[in-house]
């Protein structure tokens, strides 16, 4: 129950790192706009919510004494998954800082970089917080208004890291992983609709064929059956 | 318990303070006014083979995608123009553009050069342009290279592969996590337009080549040795210490220089002429065996030479030994052992060096040599002998001796006047 639920904490906390390293490279570009950094600050928020909750499920667990070892060795192993991901948005609220200085955006004589972004973010973004549109209420001058409380913010993530290296003891290096090299191909095949390749899109196409007739054939058997059946009923009786 | 990484990061590589200034100029360079000329063009697909296998699967292909590019001769132009330096220079530098990432072209993505022949250029998001303060992590490596091989169902190049397997090795304890990140990093692109899905993968290319390249092409962001110390930190305290230093006048220093000169200028074989003949031009060797090192008599203008400093003195090996005789003579030869003894414990074998420094010790300094009854060296024996006999001589007198010699100076003064 209660790994069920890490994992799932863990893995929220992941989407949303991941959809904030997708605003963070666009900043400064032709999409960069007031509604991207809108999203950044709400999914910033949102992946700062999920990171203590992430903290605070993974420390009691692990300050538990009563949990098996092999359960141990699994909370050792998604508390390092969190501690990885916890780096990997501080270095990117970092980053995001600094760009957000060096590219203000209501200053006439700051231009952007021709990135050749078109479309927006705003995709990622509702699939960070979990929702079908996003809605921007926000000032027109978030982009600078927004960089204090990153600061802020980036220093509380600092002091948490620093806290969780502090209270729970697990060397990362003793983890070993639990997939091997290549498992992300594994898993996609079975996932997406998409294939392998052209030749692949044939084979599966005349699977399917071979499916179908079989299934045809199966159900006109048992067509021909009830047939014989009621015929042979009609017969006797 | 996590090791935080020690952070020697760029800030710390002093070489890389140029980067600042390329991005003055690359920013510039957008200014719609003064800037380059940006073309939207219609990307596509089809003239970039890797797109072709990967893309025309889901069914659309980017045509329809307006990007804004760059021509390279546009570039150049625009350099020429901004900085006012000759062609050459500008080519070099625009070509450092693309070199460092700050630029990538479209056509011949592994091609990181400028070409001024209409070929087109993207500009590169800031997010990857070279930072002096953030590395390329192996991390987001790992992630990139799991996405590609997500995207290309497994088709990476040979020295991709090679990282690929290396750093699963490398950073296994991380896997899970690069596994998940990439997967989540794929899911979270697909939600953006098909054109700008495209430029992100043109510019993550872009970065890796640039930040890990692959083999045979040039490194341009080697910088040589980190360090753990920042030489831009604390740059008042650096600068005041530098104020502090003691400086010499000019005219000191050049004065000391003539001087220098004018005492050395006879002896020099190239500027005075060398007998009896240069042997690099007549092939006579006979200058190089009249000054050899060891030479039995060494030549009137080398002696003349030792006379200018000790320092000469001591650096003619000739020299030496004259003046080690010297020093026996005078029965103070130890003091020059001892210093030999000391420049051969300096730049002699390291291992021996607590043997050769206790012995230095025992037999220059006399502390304690009665308790320890070691032999003293040749010549304090040979200066005690000597000063035994004098003794010796002083209180013994021979009286025959003295009368025979007094008699015999008696009777030379007696025979002139005869």
């Amino acid at each position: 129950m209660v790994k069920e639920e890490c994992k799932a904490l863990l893995d929220a906390l992941n989407k949303v790192t991941a959809c904030y390293r997708h605003m963070v490279l666009t900043i400064g570009g032709t999409s960069d706009s007031q509604n991207l950094r809108e999203e950044l600050k709400k999914t910033r928020q949102k992946a700062q919510e999920l990171a203590v909750a992430n903290r605070n499920k993974l420390t009691t667990v692990l300050k538990d004494k009563t949990v098996s070892k092999e359960d141990k060795a699994e909370f050792e192993r998604l508390w390092v998954i969190f501690s990885t991901c916890l780096e990997i948005l501080e270095i990117d609220m970092r980053r995001a800082l600094e760009l957000g200085h060096e590219f203000p955006l209501n200053v006439p004589k700051k231009h952007l970089i021709q990135t050749g972004m078109s479309g927006g973010t705003s995709g990622v973004a509702a699939r960070a917080m979990s929702v079908q549109n996003m809605k921007y209420e926000a000032e027109h001058n978030i982009d600078v208004v927004d960089l204090k409380d990153l600061e802020n913010e980036i220093n509380q993530v600092g002091e948490m890291m620093y806290e969780m290296e502090m209270k729970v003891n697990v060397p990362q290096w003793t983890v070993e992983a639990k997939q091997d090299p290549g498992a992300e191909l594994k898993s996609t095949i079975s996932v997406g609709a998409s294939s392998i390749g052209m030749i692949s899109v044939e084979e599966n196409k005349s699977f399917c064929d071979i499916s179908k007739i079989l299934a045809g054939i199966i159900f006109s058997a048992v067509l021909i059956i009830a047939i014989v059946l009621a015929v042979c009923v009609v017969k006797l009786s | 318990m996590t090791v935080t990484r020690l952070d020697q990061g760029q800030r710390h590589r002093p070489r890389m303070a140029f980067l600042k200034k390329i991005e003055v100029l690359v920013m510039e360079m957008q200014n719609t006014d003064t800037g380059i000329k940006t073309q939207t063009q219609r990307v596509m697909i089809t003239t970039i083979p890797h797109a072709v296998a990967a893309r025309l699967q889901e069914g659309v292909c980017a045509l329809g995608g307006l990007q804004s590019t760059v021509r390279g001769n546009d570039i150049l132009q625009w350099i020429l123009q901004r900085l006012q330096i000759t062609e050459e220079e500008a080519l070099h530098l625009g070509d450092l553009f693309v070199k460092y990432g700050y630029i990538y072209p479209l056509q011949e993505p592994k091609n990181l050069t400028l070409k001024t022949d209409g070929s087109l250029y993207r500009f590169q998001t800031p997010y990857f342009w070279p930072a002096q303060s953030w590395p390329a992590d192996d991390t987001d490596y790992a992630i990139y290279l799991a996405k590609k091989n997500i995207r290309r169902k497994g088709i990476l190049e040979e020295y991709e592969k090679e990282h690929y397997n290396m750093l699963n090795q490398k950073i296994n304890y991380k896997w899970d996590f690069v596994i998940m990140q990439a997967k989540e990093q794929y899911k979270a692109g697909k939600e953006r337009k098909k054109a700008d899905r495209y430029a992100l993968d043109c510019q993550e290319r872009a970065y890796w080549l640039v930040n890990r390249t692959p083999p045979g092409m040039l490194d341009v962001l080697e910088y040589g040795i980190d360090r753990v110390t920042d030489p831009n930190e604390n740059k008042i305290m650096y600068y005041q210490q530098a104020i502090m230093k003691s400086r010499v006048k000019s005219s000191v220093s050049l004065g000391g220089l003539v001087k220098y000169s004018e005492q050395f200028l006879s002896n020099d074989p190239i500027l005075s002429g060398c007998l009896p003949s240069n042997p690099w031009i007549t092939d006579d060797p006979e200058f190089w065996d009249l000054n050899a090192k060891l030479v039995e008599i060494p030549t009137r203008m080398r002696v003349e030479r030792w006379a200018f400093n000790f320092s000469e003195l001591i650096r003619d090996p000739k020299g030496r030994q004259n003046f080690q005789l010297f020093l026996k003579k005078e029965f103070s030869g130890e003091n020059l052992s001892f210093w030999e003894a000391c420049e051969d414990l300096k730049y002699g074998d390291q291992s021996k060096v607590k043997e050769k420094a206790e012995e230095i010790y025992n037999s220059t300094f006399p502390f304690g040599r009665r308790h320890l009854r070691s032999s003293p060296s040749p010549v304090i024996l040979r200066q005690q002998e000597e000063e035994a006999k004098a003794k010796e001589a002083a209180t013994t007198v021979d009286i025959t001796q003295v009368m025979s010699k007094l008699d015999r100076r008696s009777q030379l003064k007696k025979e002139p006047p005869k």
